[in-house]
């Protein structure tokens, strides 16, 4: 909420500068997020009256005027305003001046007579945004010649204040200055209202019916004749102007005024638009058309309140009138309306029908009940003074559901308890009446409070507990530490392994990475679990952006093509975080354990040129990190999964698959406008390993006996998996096999088509005695025999 | 043995001492490449003495042939055996040079954000906080309403959402980790849950539609605001690494907590004492806190009569942003390793 400083102190006695102001505001919890000084960006302005006109000889448009500034002599100035006449006072600009927009003032010839100056409006001095007549100086003390400056009066500012949204009362200038006066320790200034009025009977010109009691718990109103629309004085359009709301008229900015003003929406409808002379109040038929002031039509649903004539709907309640029954030029009776409505209802239509006013944001976040009848008196006031208006009879006010203030019982000991002070019972009963709260003594340090209906937010004892800390002062409150033992809590294992993995990835060489988690549909598809569809989000902030990833590995393909793009030539990187998608009209979340080795091993060297990432880079880097975990043996299997290429593998260990790796699909790849080929990932189930993981080790005693090497040279079908041999070496070795190592691996020429040459260094060791040759012979014999029997295997000579 | 015989072993005699004595004076690889091609290539002084098998007789070739033999077998293995020596040091001590570039492993890091969050783990850990984590898809009912933020409330317009089918939201904030820690455990109750959160921000240089935040929550007996104060307070300390950072409290507004607050740090750059990042101020705007609202005991079956209980926020890029004095958001979720490198 904006609001200028000299309003505030209408209400209330401000000894702070400003900024002081600002922080005294802020550090009681309304949160001031700027104070300017409203500049006024003008200088040699005085004041001018005007004592003849006559119309310009070359043009009918403009006015040939003699200007009196006091003691020096008239000047001449050609004015083309349509408000200037004999007899008006009006700012006048004197060659040399500089105005709004940094215009300059010069005398110069209009169509053939000089002007020496310049008659100005509102705009063109940069005080409001009205620009289409002169600004009128009618009060006595605009003496002539007197620099305009001056009569502005002192210097002004606006206070851009965020109020949350508990805080209704406080969208409006009494309840600003309420907060400050509570703050600062001064009285609030209220203005007593004086209406007269003339006599009548109220319903001969108007009734109210509420049939919508639900939505509308009061509808008060007046009666106003004799009205003279106008423009608004000068104070009141330059208010409403630093308040962010365009001046209209005087009856429209009034009701904007006293919205301002007090909290309270109202609205003015054109007397002569009502039909019947009736106002219902009542839900819209479905699919009710409306067309409000703005101009535009609305179709409405069966809960939406209107205000209604004996005919037609006159106003969308709560949110903004008709077109139908606005205030126009020619009006001369206005029906001023004072209501109150439901918060969540007006909430949901304004929602709905996606119109916010101010009006909207004050109903929805809850206006004072009991403020309907002030707020349309001051506004009755105001159109007597300032439009001419007479109200007529009495007040309607139709009241069907009355909201009596609430009643809170607290204690001191409540209080201290909660905010770790020691305030005592005279410091409390201090504060509160600052608020409007009234407090009485039940018995030793506690209280009855009565709390006004202006502060829908204090309704349990915690609510005033806000209120004490926030006068008393949060930085008076101390800085509690407690020493004491709580066995209560552990470590969650869980998130202690996700840690242990991201040290264990790092230490193999990878980058962790930290992607957003949203991706496009199509960058989703392909990752899908069959049957599965993506998590789209209703409201997404592009296409790009419109579902939740389906795998981490899209990320990680973006990073690296983003990279590539860069002149990167090497990706090394891994990411934990939850792909999610969609089952059975169920959302699924999955936390994965995803690394992608992409370009080169590394830069060519002085030592070594480096080679593309192969298989089994990324082979290495999951098994190193399944045996860190204590999965030691895993199991590979074809990748189902269509974003793999045929150099892949799913990794299983028992009955689980724990994910897959190898090298990505090509297709995919181009389609991240990833040049090379050579992209290598893995994605993990982190849970399905978290669950498999080896959490307690069991020493395995160190052998005390030598070990004794034993290399075999074979030759072998090429189809068959060295993997395979491996295995069947392993189980036929006994148990003095302390180890097998493929060393050596050839397939090309001097080897007989279809097959392949390996090499394997075997280690042998006892755990009772030293082994010779003659233990080793017969093992390594029995090995070989194994070998030949089941798959043909061949010693190679050496 | 005839007469050409003998000429020919004496001049396999001279050869076999001439490539010797050019061996031991060879300085470098290069020497004995020549070498080797001079005596042992095709047109080398070896083959040149083959050709001189005409000279003898049948029965003098076996015996000649042997010489020649020995003689190459002998040339070959002293040759290789020098070489093997020059290239088991292919430098001598007075060309090693420290300087070239080093044969360097492949080096993983950690995410600066991860860093950070795993600080303020390691921090509220040692203060004997749990660490629990929740579904980044949450029910309205988790995200919002347990959390005292009822539908069609005002509340809910400050935080942009990313609506999913079903009642179901992207997290806004890691909040729903209290609610659903509360639900399973009765106090005492000492937890922080660190996470992705998500909003409907369009991306700038403060914005990024993902980030992370870190939850903390305390109910017990007697929990006070006061209580709030000294934790956050030994907290800014801890993560800023300097005994004299002050905390501020200030009033503000949160469904789920009253009395609620935003809390600052004392600006890190100039001490407190006002600079432009700090808007002069002194203070750091940090996150908000405050005591749980009783409206939030009654979603888990809390007696607020008996419990009362603190929570607190915190933005964990807005630390980071601060620790490493990063200016752009953006740059964390962009994943370029000229960035990762640096941590």
């Amino acid at each position: 909420m904006k609001v200028t400083l000299n309003w505030l102190k209408e209400f209330v006695d401000i000894s702070h500068t400003p900024d002081e102001l600002a922080h005294a505001l802020t550090m009681a919890g309304l949160e001031v997020e700027s104070v300017e000084k409203i500049e006024r960006p003008f200088n040699a302005v005085v004041i001018g009256e005007v004592i003849s006109c006559s119309v310009h000889p070359q043009a009918d448009q403009l006015q040939v005027c003699r200007v009196a500034m006091g003691a020096s002599e008239p000047v001449t100035v050609v004015c083309g305003a349509p408000n200037v006449a004999v007899g008006i006072k009006a700012p006048l600009a004197l060659p040399g001046a500089v105005l709004a927009q940094n215009f300059r003032v010069a005398s110069r010839e209009i169509r053939g007579v000089a002007s020496h100056g310049m008659l100005c409006s509102e705009a063109e001095l940069g005080l409001t945004e009205r620009s289409e007549g002169l600004m009128l100086l009618a009060e006595e003390d605009a003496r002539i010649g007197a620099d305009f400056n001056a009569w502005l009066g002192e210097a002004d500012y606006v206070l851009d204040v965020n109020i949350s949204p508990n805080r209704p009362d406080c969208l409006s200038v009494i309840g600003l200055a309420r907060e400050i006066a509570a703050v600062s320790g001064k009285k609030l200034r209220r203005k007593e209202i004086v209406l007269a009025t003339i006599a009548g009977t109220i319903t001969d010109r108007i009734r109210v019916v509420i049939e919508d009691a639900q939505h509308c718990s009061r509808y008060s109103g007046r009666y106003l004749q004799n009205i003279h629309i106008q423009p608004s004085p000068y104070w009141m359009a330059y208010r409403l102007h630093h308040s962010g709301i365009r001046a209209i008229n005087n009856v429209v900015d009034i009701t904007n005024y006293v919205l301002l003003e007090t909290g309270h929406p109202l609205h003015a409808f054109d007397y002569r638009q009502i039909a019947g002379q009736k106002i219902i109040v009542r839900t819209a038929a479905a699919d009710e058309p409306f067309t409000t002031l703005d101009g535009k039509r609305h179709l409405l649903d069966a809960q939406t309140c209107l205000i209604c004539d004996a005919d037609k709907p006159v106003a969308l309640a709560g949110i903004m009138g008709g077109l139908n029954s606005e205030v126009r030029e020619d009006t001369q009776t206005v029906f001023l309306e004072s209501a109150c409505f439901e918060p969540i209802h007006i909430r949901r239509s304004s929602k709905k029908l996606a119109i916010s006013t101010e009006s909207s944001r004050r109903f929805e976040r809850g206006v004072d009940p009991n403020g309907t009848v002030y707020a349309m008196d001051r506004a009755a006031e105001l159109m007597c003074e300032l439009a001419g208006a007479q109200v007529y009879g009495e007040a309607i006010d139709v009241h069907p559901v009355v909201v009596e203030p609430q009643i809170i019982h607290i204690t001191t000991e409540r209080i201290n308890t909660l905010l770790g002070t020691q305030l005592t019972e005279s410091e409390i009963l201090a504060l509160l009446p600052r608020l409007e709260i009234e407090c009485t003594a039940t018995e030793h340090d506690a209280f009855q409070l009565k709390i006004p209906t202006f502060r829908p937010d204090l309704s349990r004892p915690v609510d005033i507990i806000e209120e004490i800390a926030r006068l008393h002062g949060f930085d008076k409150i101390p800085f509690s530490i407690r020493a004491s033992i709580d066995q209560s809590q552990t470590i969650n294992e869980r998130i202690a392994f996700q840690d242990y993995l991201r040290r264990l990835l790092a230490g193999l060489g990878l980058r962790e990475t930290l992607s957003l988690s949203l991706v496009s549909a199509m960058a989703a598809q392909p990752f899908l679990p069959q049957g599965a569809k993506v998590v789209e989000l209703l409201n997404p902030l592009s296409t790009d952006w419109a579902v939740f990833r389906s795998s981490l590995l899209i990320s990680l393909l973006q990073n690296t093509a983003y990279n590539r793009n860069r002149q990167s030539t090497i990706q090394r990187f891994f990411e934990i975080g939850n792909a999610a998608w969609c089952e059975n009209d169920s959302h699924r979340e999955k936390k994965q354990v995803v690394g992608i080795l992409a370009g080169e091993t590394h830069e060519p060297a002085w030592y070594d040129r480096g080679r593309a990432f192969d298989f089994y880079d990324i082979k290495g880097i999951v098994l190193q990190l399944l045996k860190a975990c204590g999965l030691a043996s895993v199991r590979l299997e074809p990748a189902a999964d269509s974003y793999w290429s045929p150099e892949s593998a799913a990794l299983w260990y028992e009955n689980t698959c724990l994910g897959a790796m190898g090298r990505m699909d090509e297709s995919l790849l181009a389609a991240y406008k990833i040049k090379t080929r050579d992209v290598f990932a893995f994605q993990i189930d982190f849970d399905v390993l978290y669950a498999h993981h080896l959490q307690h080790r069991l020493f395995v005693p160190i052998p005390r006996f030598p070990s004794l090497p034993f290399d075999i040279a074979l030759l072998m079908d090429a189809t068959i998996p060295v993997g395979d041999i491996e295995t069947a070496i392993r189980q036929e070795g006994g148990p003095s096999l302390a180890g097998v190592h493929l060393f050596d691996f050839y397939q090309g020429e001097q080897i007989p088509p279809g097959k392949k040459s390996v090499a394997f260094s075997l280690t042998f060791c006892s755990r009772e005695r030293t082994l010779g040759d003659e233990d080793v012979t017969p093992m390594v014999d029995h090995i070989l025999t194994h070998l030949k029997a089941h798959f043909g295997v061949e010693l190679r000579p050496r | 043995m005839s007469e050409n015989l003998q000429k020919t072993l004496a001049e396999i005699a001279r050869i076999e001492k001439q490539c010797q004595s050019l061996l031991v004076t060879a300085t470098n690889l290069q020497e004995l490449e020549k070498i080797k091609s001079d005596f042992l290539g095709r047109k080398g002084a070896v083959q040149a003495l083959f050709a001189l098998m005409g000279r003898v007789g049948a029965d003098e070739k076996p015996h000649l042939g042997a010489a020649l033999n020995r003689l190459k077998e002998t040339l070959q293995a002293e040759i290789e055996t020098r070489m093997a020596s020059f290239q088991r040091q292919p430098m001598a001590i007075d060309s090693f040079d420290p300087s070239l570039p080093a044969k360097l492993p492949a080096m993983g890091s950690l995410h600066p954000i991860l860093q950070v969050m795993d600080e303020v783990k390691q921090i509220f850990t040692s203060m004997g906080f749990r660490v629990e984590e929740g579904p980044e898809i949450e029910s309205d009912y988790y995200n919002f309403e347990a959390l005292n933020i009822p539908a069609y409330h005002p509340s809910r317009d400050m935080q942009d959402t990313f609506y999913l089918s079903g009642q179901h939201v992207l997290r806004t904030h890691t909040s729903p980790v209290q609610i659903r820690t509360m639900e399973t455990q009765k106090p005492p109750v000492r937890m922080i849950a660190p996470g992705r959160c998500f909003r409907k921000d369009t991306p700038d240089a403060t914005h990024s539609p993902t980030f992370h935040q870190c939850e903390g929550l305390c109910v017990d007996r007697g929990v006070s605001f006061a209580d709030l104060k000294g934790v956050v307070q030994a907290f800014a300390q801890k993560i800023f690494a300097d005994k004299s950072m002050r905390v501020r409290f200030r009033p503000s507004f949160f469904p789920f907590t009253e009395p609620s607050a935003e809390y600052d740090f004392s600006c890190i750059f100039c001490k407190g004492k006002g600079c432009r990042v700090c808007k002069n101020t002194g203070w750091l705007e940090i996150s908000g806190a405050g005591m749980v609202d009783p409206a939030v005991f009654g979603f888990v079956d809390y007696d607020p009569e008996i419990f009362s209980g603190y929570a607190f926020g915190m933005g964990l890029e807005r630390i980071a942003i601060l620790k490493y004095r990063v200016n752009d958001i953006r740059i964390f979720f962009e994943n370029d390793i000229r960035f990762l490198e640096q941590f």
